[in-house]
């Protein structure tokens, strides 16, 4: 089995140890993709697979195999070992496998028993983690037209509506002015959370379907020292990236039969020279947003998908304290060529592309909330994160806090300094 | 004057079956949310106001298989439940209602179409991989976004992007694509299959490609579906016709926009099918015409990205509904004791005569019979 260099030494002796060999086989894929991918995960992803294994090692052999007889069982009903399983990775063929087995969410539920059961026992040895305040700010910019009746409705009772007061001079919107502020002084809500010398790497994330507000996050002043610079994608900016990737995509959907062959090459295209600077440099942030255009959800076609997904899988992987996302506009499908998704449509029809405005509107309201209802489903986002939303065109925004938040309760109207004044304290 | 529904072609059918005519149209994944719920119903106008008055209306058919599609497709059309590959490189492991028909009655091939959008299928839905049934007894299978989607591809690929901002020229690269030397790598299976298409075939398609292009109209994949399914409704007139409308699918995609589209799109389409059936005089009054989406989407919230999917084991994505137009309806009722989508095939083969076969299925007693 091919493990990372770079792995921990704890974690490399338990593995020299034989550790894989305590796993079920259904648990094979993801432990050896973890390890051998070491250096491209996150730290919280570290810290998980560190915590599953180490844990593990500590069982004595009738203790680790009580810790996954149900998984045992299932794979015995399911009779994995006939199957075409891979145990170095995650496939579709894996998955499709799982999933059509009459087995498959029972099995699911025991794998989630086992995460649960490791971390009651990390609990229980480090002790429950401080909980941090988080922050996370969605935008549905200008010119996204919203109607003022519904705009809130699929938040339901999470939020609290709130009037924001925009100056008529206020350029590059209001999300920019929080995140960024002036860039010279370092005052929006993104530098203080990097100057913070405790700053780790991937707490702070800025997910743009255009450029602008990722453009102006990068003319911030570097990180002080031992801090680390946010994640920044913009869905713009990494177009050359994205047109590649599809187009290479494309080329193999008429060489290859088996989408597992596809998605294997793929997984080897050399993104460095595809990607802005500040992915290039950046390897987690570059395969993230390689895993990001393989997993689908439309993050390789359409900017709003991608600013959704890529929130939903930064919660997910990352588990950032910040996070900051905003949507845009998406063009109409060209008449006749909509069908070929995966084709650049400006390669394809010739036809000048128009913006769907209406269009983008409807999925950008849905996919607002999704982003808050997909950190929801982690603890560390459960009691102490304030999540606004704000809808630009109608000088609105949806406040979803913990009471000690005092928006959540204070004036119905505010103005952004206040409001990011309020975030601040909030963050800091 | 020339009926819209007069034949152009020979007539192929053997005349053997019941007499009866079936047409079974299924939708994408949909929720109720955005269907036969207070919110949704302003997308279905058509399946909600002009036909639900006079269905049989099953408001919970459930499918409790593999949420897939071509799982949910085939477990439908065998009246059991699937789980066979999902990319459909696998056939159905029970008899279809296709090879039912044709085995247990003699029925011509041409009796029997599925005319399908979702790229997720492949020729083998037309047939099962049971003993003493297959491909020998299957149905004719074409899919007509594959044609639009190789349309595409070829025009990109040789360099002739400009021509598909040009109708005529579209036309063209459709047909193109529908002569090229291998028709097979559409995924069709019509006729007996050779390299180039069955010439009773080619023609009625060539009339819908070019019906469809300069119809002024929508120009989706389920749009060139409806404009086939009338030219071999028209042309061939089946016995059993199955259509697949998978425009809803751009969910995938993440566009909810476009997910409504499609689900407008598939309410309009169903409808227009419905009147062409009534103007038709093969059909008119001995077709029964069933609807159903292969299953919901997942819920909002669920890790598995709300609407984009179809995994959660939720009802959201596992319950959904069923509408029964024409000769098997009664008196129109809602139905509210739920069915299984392995429940449809029992009765739609009893419909045209078959003789029952082992099934997960039970017998819908509502249907008239």
């Amino acid at each position: 089995m091919a493990v990372s260099d770079t792995l921990p030494v704890s974690l490399k002796t338990v593995v020299e140890n034989g550790v894989l060999n305590r796993l079920p086989l259904t648990f094979l894929p993801f432990a050896n993709q973890q390890l051998r991918d070491w250096q491209f995960l996150f730290p919280n992803e570290r810290r998980a697979t560190e915590q599953l294994l180490l844990y593990v090692n500590s069982l004595s052999p009738d203790e680790s195999s009580a810790l996954f007889a149900e998984v045992t069982a299932l794979e015995e009903k399911m009779n994995v070992g006939s199957w075409k399983f891979s145990t170095s990775e995650q496939t579709i063929e894996n998955a499709s496998l799982l999933a059509r087995s009459p087995w498959f969410q029972e099995w699911r539920r025991a794998v989630q028993a086992v995460f649960d059961a490791t971390e009651r026992h990390a609990t229980t040895t480090e002790g429950v983690p401080t909980p941090a305040n988080r922050l996370v700010l969605i935008e549905i910019p200008r010119p996204l037209d919203l109607a003022a009746v519904s705009v809130w409705q699929r938040w339901g009772q999470l939020g609290r509506p709130l009037n924001l007061e925009i100056p008529p001079n206020l350029s590059g919107g209001v999300l920019q002015n929080l995140v960024v502020g002036d860039p010279r002084l370092s005052n929006g809500l993104l530098g203080k959370v990097t100057q913070r010398a405790r700053n780790q790497y991937a707490e702070a994330w800025v997910i743009d379907a255009g450029h602008a507000l990722v453009d102006s996050a990068l003319a911030l002043p570097p990180a002080g020292p031992g801090a680390a610079q946010p994640v920044l994608l913009s869905y713009s900016r990494l177009d050359p990236c994205r047109q590649n990737f599809s187009r290479e995509m494309n080329t193999m959907r008429k060489d290859l039969s088996d989408a597992d062959a596809v998605y294997d090459r793929l997984r080897k295209v050399n993104l460095v020279s595809w990607c802005p600077p500040e992915v290039a440099a950046d390897p987690a942030a570059r395969e993230f947003v390689r895993n990001l255009y393989l997993s689908g959800n439309g993050a390789v076609i359409f900017s709003n998908s991608f600013v959704q997904w890529a929130a939903s899988e930064a919660f997910r992987r990352a588990r950032p304290r910040f996070l900051a996302a905003r949507f845009g506009v998406r063009s109409k499908p060209k008449p006749f060529t909509a069908v070929a998704v995966f084709e650049n449509p400006d390669q394809v029809n010739p036809l000048p592309a128009v913006d769907d405005l209406p269009g983008s509107a409807i999925d950008a309201q849905i996919l607002a909330p999704y982003i808050w209802l997909a950190a929801m489903r982690y603890e560390e986002y459960a009691h102490a994160t304030v999540c606004v939303c704000v809808a630009e065109s109608l000088s609105q925004a949806c406040v979803v806090a913990p009471p000690e938040f005092a928006v959540a309760h204070g004036q119905s109207t505010l103005s952004i300094d206040a409001l990011g004044h309020e975030l601040d304290e909030w963050i800091s | 004057m020339m009926l819209p529904w007069a034949r152009a072609c020979e007539p192929l059918s053997t005349g053997a079956g019941s007499g009866h005519k079936v047409v079974l149209v299924i939708i994408g994944g949909v929720r109720r949310a955005e269907t036969f719920s207070r919110e949704g119903l302003e997308n279905i106008p058509h399946l909600a106001h002009d036909l639900l008055p006079q269905a049989l209306f099953y408001d919970h058919a459930r499918n409790e298989g593999v949420t897939a599609h071509f799982n949910a497709i085939s477990s439908i059309l065998t009246g059991n439940w699937q789980r066979v590959d999902d990319w459909g490189r696998l056939a159905p492991t029970t008899p279809t209602l296709f090879e039912q028909f044709r085995k247990g009655l003699r029925v011509d091939r041409s009796d029997t179409w599925i005319v399908a959008s979702n790229k997720a299928l492949t020729s083998l839905i037309g047939a099962s991989s049971a003993s003493g049934y297959g491909q020998e007894f299957g149905a004719n299978v074409v899919f007509p976004k594959q044609l639009m989607l190789m349309a595409v591809a070829d025009a990109l690929h040789g360099g002739r992007t400009a021509n598909m901002a040009d109708r005529d020229k579209i036309e063209a690269e459709l047909e193109s694509a529908m002569e090229g030397n291998n028709y097979e790598g559409l995924g069709w299976n019509v006729f007996d299959a050779a390299d180039r298409l069955d010439p009773r075939v080619r023609d009625s398609i060539r009339d819908a490609v070019a019906r469809f292009v300069h119809s002024g109209g929508p120009t989706s994949g389920d749009e060139l579906t409806f404009f086939m399914v009338r030219e071999i409704m028209r042309c061939f007139t089946p016995q059993l016709l199955v259509v697949v409308f998978s425009d809803v699918e751009a969910a995938h995609f993440g566009s909810y926009a476009m997910h409504l589209s499609g689900i407008r799109t598939a309410d309009r389409l169903t409808f227009q099918i419905w009147n062409e059936i009534q103007a038709n005089p093969d059909y008119k009054d001995k077709t029964t015409m069933v609807t159903l989406p292969e299953f919901g989407r997942d819920p909002d919230g669920s890790s598995t990205n709300g609407f984009f999917n179809h995994r959660a084991n939720d009802d959201s994505t596992r319950d959904t509904w069923m509408m029964v137009l024409g000769s098997a309806v009664d008196r129109p009722n809602v139905i509210e004791k739920p069915i299984r989508h392995v429940d449809l095939c029992p009765p739609l083969a009893g419909l045209l005569g078959c003789r029952r076969l082992e099934s997960q299925g039970t017998l819908l007693g509502d249907f008239r019979m």
